[in-house]
């Protein structure tokens, strides 16, 4: 394993800020493929980097015990976004930024846009696929899942189907996503999947080790790695958004949910009340509007009227 | 009139609104002016500045400004993010989210995202519109105008208040997700007003600012007036290619030694980073080239390859006629 800085700044109280790659190189000196994982765009999204570091550990025996298993090139990023981290917050403390609204051209000479780009940049000229781990924000749960921006589902879904999650979300663009690291590394022709599990500020081993497992039969298959014991891993389920049900808060008050995440429900079962704590009444029940694999379940429960309590993948979803 | 234009009911407080104040000559008014201000929680100048147009306007609309006159209609939403106003921070820790990056927003989605849609509906109609901020987080701005799209109506807009500093903006990644877009997006000729720095109310900048918003009322018919109009002439135009930015190259503490607002020459100092254990000068930065300082940094803790300055250069700034 190689150490390398990719980008650094220094900080007014000594020390540089650095975003860190471990680079696994390949037996030969071509690689037959490229491939880096990312974590901790967001800083208080650690199930990503919990995956990074159960690569790297993985990674570093099977270099040291099999070293002819590398075929490809793996790049490990734990950590791109290092002071959000070290603060567990979802945005770059003392600029208030979100680093995964800052790719792309125009968005000023800020250090944060810097930054994002000279990760963005490093990316594009040593990846060929990239894969960016994410947990949900502080409100929502999520099964593990990969989401996929229409126009580049034909190229990422058969990738996304080697990942071992529950579920692959095609949706369509928008310009939220203009400004983030798979959007301009999809766009620059680099696939990238965007996984998504489980929530902020919080580690949840088993969706960890069902991710890990994907990520490991997604380089044997890329044949990045020649693993001679691949994981096995189930099919994951494809939907588009006429496949999900959203389901959202009617009022504002607190949200207990009674079912948990990963339930297949049916149409009409409780999925949790709204109460309203000053008068001691229930102000709603929700209640699921469909069949399907609840895979996305509020957890925070501070609500306004309109807050997302729970996504539902509708049973007659199709396998890819 | 105060209108109450969205209620959200808190999960356990006093329910928030978003209100508007508006004044129209008839029914049917051919202009729309629409004035915003609150997008972030810090941005208190524009605030302050919505507040004192609000007065004005009542006594307009009540006859005790008898040199003006309504003509067309006048929109103001002093507030537009409430819950950040409320906690005095830029953003709202609930959602962490940048108002100005949810738009066009939507009716039946989170607290952010219904604000946006419905200050977009408010503000459908109009045919101008201008957004009151401040400099971005951790820097002052010289009072501007900036707009996306440079076309003659705008620019002559932009003139009518008065200020010595318009200029173009950047598109960017994130652009489609701010009201100015959309705005422009919808042929609102619309400017983005920004004075001062956040955190705090400089009524002095704000006063001077505010006759140059009863100007742009009257330059767009919104109002009338029997006083002379005195639009401006020696106003500077920067295309959005004609900005310099000087860089940290290490990190410390940064003293100034410069206005926002003025202009420099080539050489002349900016300020000086220093270590913040010994004391010690690390390095001092100065105008590369002639020009306006439009955005100094006034936060004092600096990091390195950050933004000293923003220095609108005329080389670059090109031939704008009117
Ligand atoms: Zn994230």
């Amino acid at each position: 394993m190689k150490t390398y800085t990719i980008a650094s700044y220094q900080s007014p109280l000594g020390g540089p800020v650095e975003i860190i790659k471990q680079t696994f190189t390949a037996v030969k000196d071509k690689p037959v493929k490229r491939i880096a994982f990312v974590s901790g765009l967001h800083g208080d999204e650690l199930e990503g980097v919990f995956i990074c570091h159960r690569l790297t550990e993985y990674l570093r025996q099977l270099k040291e015990t099999h070293s002819q298993a590398f075929l490809g090139e793996v790049n490990v990023y734990p950590a791109v976004n290092p002071q959000a981290l070290g603060a567990a917050s979802r945005l770059w403390p003392f600029f208030s930024v979100d680093m995964n609204r800052q790719m792309g051209n125009g968005n000023g000479a800020s250090l944060a846009a810097g930054f994002s780009n000279a990760l963005l940049d490093d990316l594009k000229s040593s990846s060929d696929i990239v894969v960016d781990f994410h947990a949900s924000n502080l409100h929502l749960k999520e099964l593990p899942q990969i989401r996929i921006i229409e126009e580049f589902g034909k190229k990422l879904i058969p990738l996304a189907s080697l990942c071992n999650t529950d579920l692959i979300w095609v949706h369509p663009t928008a310009p939220v996503f203009e400004a983030t690291l798979g959007y301009n590394l999809n766009r620059a022709k680099i696939p990238t999947l965007v996984v998504e599990t489980g929530i902020c500020l919080r580690i949840h081993p088993d969706f960890c080790d069902q991710v890990f497992k994907g990520m490991l039969n997604l380089l044997h298959n890329t044949g990045i790695l020649n693993l001679p014991d691949p994981p096995e891993v189930k099919p994951p389920l494809l939907v588009n958004p006429r496949q999900v049900a959203l389901i959202q808060a009617e009022h504002s008050g607190l949200f207990v949910s009674s079912i948990p995440l990963g339930s297949w429900v049916k149409k009409g079962e409780k999925l949790g009340d709204i109460v309203d704590a000053v008068n001691g009444t229930v102000m709603e029940t929700i209640v699921s509007t469909a069949d399907g694999l609840l895979f996305t379940l509020r957890e925070q429960p501070v609500i306004y009227q309109g807050a997302p309590l729970a996504r539902i993948a509708l049973k007659e979803t199709t396998q890819p | 009139m105060k209108e109450t234009i969205l209620s959200i009911p808190s999960p356990l407080g006093p329910t928030v609104t978003l209100c508007k104040n508006s004044w129209q000559a008839s029914a049917t008014p051919d202009v729309t002016l629409s004035i915003v201000s609150g997008m972030h929680g810090d941005q208190l100048n524009g605030l302050y500045l919505n507040s004192r147009l609000t007065r004005f306007l009542n006594d307009v609309a009540e006859g005790r400004e008898t040199d003006f006159k309504l003509k067309g209609k006048i929109q103001v939403f002093p507030v537009v993010n409430l819950h950040a106003v409320q906690s005095g921070t830029r953003l709202w820790s609930f959602d962490d989210l940048d108002l100005d990056l949810a738009f066009p927003g939507n009716e039946k989605g989170e607290v952010a995202e219904q604000i946006a849609q419905c200050i977009l509906t408010h503000t459908a109609d109009s045919t101008h519109g201008v957004i009151l901020g401040t400099g971005d987080h951790l820097y002052e701005d010289a009072p501007h105008a900036k707009m996306l799209h440079a076309d003659r109506t705008t620019r002559k807009m932009a003139q009518s208040l008065g200020l010595d500093i318009v200029r173009e903006l950047a598109e960017s990644s994130t652009a489609k997700l701010n009201l100015l877009h959309h705005w422009g997006e919808s042929s609102i000729s619309s400017l983005m007003v920004s004075v001062g720095k956040p955190q705090t109310l400089d009524r002095t900048l704000c006063d001077s600012l505010f006759d140059g918003l009863v100007n742009l009322m009257v330059h767009t018919e919104a109002l009338s007036t029997s006083a002379n109009k005195n639009d401006k002439t020696d106003v500077h135009f920067f295309r959005a290619n004609g900005n310099y930015c000087v860089l940290s190259t290490q990190a410390g503490l940064f003293t100034s030694e410069v206005k926002a607002g003025s202009f420099l020459k080539e050489g002349d100092k900016l300020g000086e980073l220093r270590d913040i254990y010994s004391g010690n000068t690390l390095e001092e930065y100065v105008a590369p080239q002639d020009g306006y300082l439009v955005t100094l940094r006034h936060h004092p803790v600096l990091y390195e390859k950050e933004p000293v300055a923003i220095l609108l250069t005329e080389k670059k700034s090109g031939f704008w006629p009117f």
